[in-house]
């Protein structure tokens, strides 16, 4: 990751691509979220989504041609904070997709469809 | 409602819905699957095409795979083996409790892929993964709670009076992590897979 | 004890796991385990508050790892009030909830995991943690309300789940872009390091925006409310009544933690858009969720609609930043609170005896449950703000606080949204003091000890259970919510004189 400035769109893509791929994702994911009508594709977009907030933190952290953080390694030292907290975030998001999963099956028992606007439908005439 | 109904229950086998009145969707809580009386996830899906419904008690058919059994019988203590490693070499290298534990929880996976899913459950049993997961979490909030009770602050490794304590501390903590990962990846395996179980896992 | 925070976190994870642990010696077991541990919990609570209301501001860091390279706990005022609400509330709805709620080990296990959850946001004084524990309540709640019998309440947790987590991703982004700016978490050491970049930079004014969205999602302000409503009515009602007390109580009280501890008041001295923002959407929030509320039929979406409505004054009273309004948004989060959970419990216990949860279904309730019908009467007019109750105290001073700092729209807003209230509470008070109870009510009256199906019209509660035992601890509970909602509002004064150190560092 560079300190300097892009000057211009070559110089933008060259240079903070992860970013850009950042958003990409994250606009992918709610497009996914809003526009599918399967219940699983919605949790794919939850997950597209979250993958792209982890990009984020990941390509912050990044440090060009440094070391992990050890007493016998020299330095410059990459900083083992972000990497952390992405590994949390992680788990969290592995235990969200889990209950969401968990959710879906539950509604697949209950109303014989994953698609949304049909069970809308069955609740509506409930 | 109805049409949903006539929808599911048109491919299911015909043992299937063993003394459900209503027949088909209305899974009520009092049900669970030891007499495999959920619905047929595989029969109709929301588009109405068949599925594999031969099976007895209308799951997907468990297909005997001679490749699949061999190798996954070799190749399994090496993936468990390999988690433990994971989990072992979480503070110089990638690594740690959380991704050890997914890799040993992958471990009860494969076996239930290979020899057939309800085999396998009845192997663990409803049991262990519960109480794999409490031990796990009894084990690291001791640990905390014991440095409270030995004069310092919660987690402070170093009031424990072993040499290098807080290495193996966290060497510790790992592995209570790696136990509870794996035993809620297992546990979540066989609820999800059980389908239509009321209620998602409590974590 | 330095280490009470911490143990009062690390608690309900215990009581979780031993709940869990329970149901493989003995099921049914899960409620004791619960009250064990919530009443452990509630007498570390007082404690804690104790010592920070006579001591002053108490931080302890976890691990000995010394701030700001650790994690630090830090507990004022305000954190102290919300952990003992938290603790207080769950103890009142888990006394409800014996007969009435769901009664599996995992539930009271999940049960026990929201109050850490809530506990955890509300001590903590590293940002990522509190993400951590913003997503571990959000995971409990999710669950929660998807444990009701219906497949009603699958969806409404799907639909909550995906929404809150797209807000608590915002969230986490939010906490990514201050951590880019500062390389820190802490938000002692945020605020300091957050001035020195300069509240003008796109990154601090990204972060504040994202964190600021993220909450606006757990906290439900309009538009990013559709949750709230869905997920409300699908709940079990104990699950119901936990939630909109504690869940979005907490939210707002991260929201306060967030705006005025990490990006402090001279932030929204230097981005006067982003206070004139928060305001738009506090009043927007107010009205429409008060207009929304009077259009409703059943009695669950039209309490969670005046959540909407009563959250709105909360982040008015954040944006307008003076001490008046934030004492007053502090005791509102409070009264709001005990009053919500009173509300949504009377329901249940209307619809345990009666099977109903539509408006319709109230007419002549006072002849029929005297007390459920005082307990749900004396809750509204508390709700709208009649003086002494909590309610009163809380909007009085949020609107003399917005008096005080020129903000004469959100005043004028907040008179409007009473009157709206009170078209919609007052309603409901009519139809049940001045009506006569439908032929229907009687027969269920009847029918209630033989648990016999009633029929059509009284049998579209939202719950689908029909009439079930009603037990004295659901009456008592109910009783004992109104009763607080009175006293509370007497209490409020002294409560504002304990809070003042704490909203004075607040605002400083």
């Amino acid at each position: 990751m560079s300190a300097v400035v892009p000057v211009g769109i070559i110089d933008l893509l060259a240079t903070r691509s992860y970013y850009l791929v950042t958003f990409l994702l994250l606009g992918v994911g709610t497009y996914t979220m809003i526009a599918s009508d399967n219940y699983v594709k919605k949790v794919i977009g939850l997950n597209l989504f979250q993958v792209g907030v982890f990009l984020f933190f990941i390509a912050a952290a990044y440090v060009d041609g440094a070391n992990p953080p050890l007493l016998d390694e020299p330095g410059p030292y990459v900083s083992p904070l972000p990497h952390v907290l992405i590994l949390t975030a992680i788990v969290v998001g592995v235990s969200l997709t889990a209950v969401a999963l968990g959710l879906v099956v539950r509604i697949y028992a209950e109303y014989g469809t994953l698609d949304d606007d049909v069970v809308r439908e069955v609740r509506a005439d409930e | 409602m109805s049409d949903q109904d006539a929808d599911a229950e048109v491919d299911v086998g015909a043992d299937a819905e063993t003394g459900d009145a209503t027949g088909g969707i209305q899974f009520g809580p009092g049900q669970d699957d030891t007499g495999d009386t959920g619905p047929d996830l595989e029969a109709a899906d929301a588009d109405g095409r068949p599925g594999p419904t031969d099976a007895p008690g209308g799951r997907a058919p468990y297909v005997e795979s001679p490749i699949i059994m061999t190798t996954v019988r070799v190749v399994v203590p090496f993936v468990f083996t390999f988690g433990l490693f994971v989990m072992f070499h979480g503070a110089n290298s990638p690594g740690g409790g959380f991704q050890g534990g997914v890799i040993v929880g992958t471990v009860v996976l494969l076996l239930g892929v290979a020899f057939g899913i309800a085999t396998t459950r009845d192997w663990i049993g409803p049991r262990i993964p519960v109480a794999v997961v409490g031990l796990g979490v009894l084990t690291f909030v001791g640990i905390g709670a014991g440095s409270v009770l030995l004069g310092g602050g919660f987690l402070e490794y170093a009031v424990y009076g072993v040499k290098d304590a807080t290495k193996y501390g966290i060497e510790l903590v790992e592995l209570a992590i790696g136990a509870v990962v794996a035993g809620v990846v297992t546990g979540l395996f066989f609820a999800v897979s059980a389908g239509g179980r009321p209620g998602g896992e409590p974590e | 004890m330095n280490e009470l925070p911490a143990l009062l976190v690390a608690l309900p994870i215990v009581g979780s796991i031993v709940a869990f642990l329970a149901s493989l010696v003995r099921t049914r077991s899960g409620w004791y385990v619960a009250v064990a541990t919530l009443a452990v919990h509630t007498v570390a609570a007082v404690a804690l508050a104790e010592r920070v209301f006579t001591e002053g501001q108490l931080s302890y860091v976890v691990g000995g790892f010394t701030a700001p390279y650790g994690i630090e706990l830090v507990v004022d005022g305000l954190s102290a009030t919300m952990v003992v609400l938290v603790a207080v509330v769950s103890l009142g709805v888990l006394a409800y909830a014996r007969v009435a709620g769901p009664r599996s080990n995992p539930f009271y296990a999940t049960y026990l995991l929201l109050v850490t959850g809530l506990t955890g946001v509300s001590v903590t004084g590293d940002l990522f943690n509190m993400y951590v524990f913003l997503e571990i309540l959000g995971l409990a709640a999710y669950a929660l309300v998807a444990s009701g019998e219906r497949g009603e309440s699958a969806v409404a947790g799907l639909k909550y789940l995906i929404v809150g987590t797209v807000g608590a991703s915002l969230f986490l982004l939010g906490v990514g872009y201050a951590f880019v700016a500062t390389g820190t978490l802490n938000m002692a050491d945020l605020s300091v390091k957050l001035a020195e970049v300069g509240y003008t930079s796109p990154l601090v004014r990204a972060a504040f925006g994202l964190l600021v969205v993220g909450l606006f999602v757990k906290v439900a302000v309009f538009p990013l409310h559709t949750w709230q409503p869905t997920a409300y009515a699908g709940a079990p009602d104990s699950v119901s009544a936990l939630v909109a007390a504690l869940v979005s109580t907490v939210a707002a009280y991260a929201l306060v933690r967030v705006t005025l501890s990490v990006f402090t008041v001279e932030f929204l001295v230097a981005n006067p858009l982003a206070r004139q923002l928060m305001v738009v959407a506090a009043a927007v929030s107010i009205v429409v969720g008060s207009v929304l509320a009077v259009a409703q039929t059943d009695l669950k979406r039209m309490l969670a609609y005046s959540s909407v409505s009563q959250f709105g004054l909360v982040v008015a009273a954040v944006a307008v930043t003076t001490e008046t309004a934030l004492t007053g948004a502090a005791i509102h989060l409070v009264g709001h609170a005990v009053m919500k959970g009173g509300l949504f419990l009377a329901v249940g216990l209307v619809a345990a005896s009666t099977g109903t949860r539509l408006i319709a279904g109230y007419d002549g309730l006072s002849q029929r449950l005297p007390g459920a019908a005082g307990s749900v009467a004396v809750l509204a007019l508390a709700m709208v703000g009649v003086p002494p109750a909590v309610g009163f105290v809380g909007k009085w001073y949020v609107a003399l606080g917005a008096v005080e700092a020129r903000a004469w729209p959100i005043a004028v807003v907040i008179f409007l949204s009473t009157l709206l209230t009170l078209a919609y509470f007052a309603r409901l008070i009519e139809r049940m003091y001045f009506r006569e109870p439908p032929e229907w009510a009687t027969d269920i009256d009847e029918a209630v000890d033989t648990d016999a199906d009633t029929g059509g019209v009284a049998d579209v509660a939202t719950d689908g259970a029909g009439p079930r035992a009603v037990s004295t601890g659901m009456r008592a509970t109910v009783l004992a919510a109104a009763v607080l909602a009175v006293l509370l509002g007497l209490a409020a004064v002294e409560y504002g004189q304990l809070l003042e150190p704490t909203v004075e560092r607040l605002l400083s």
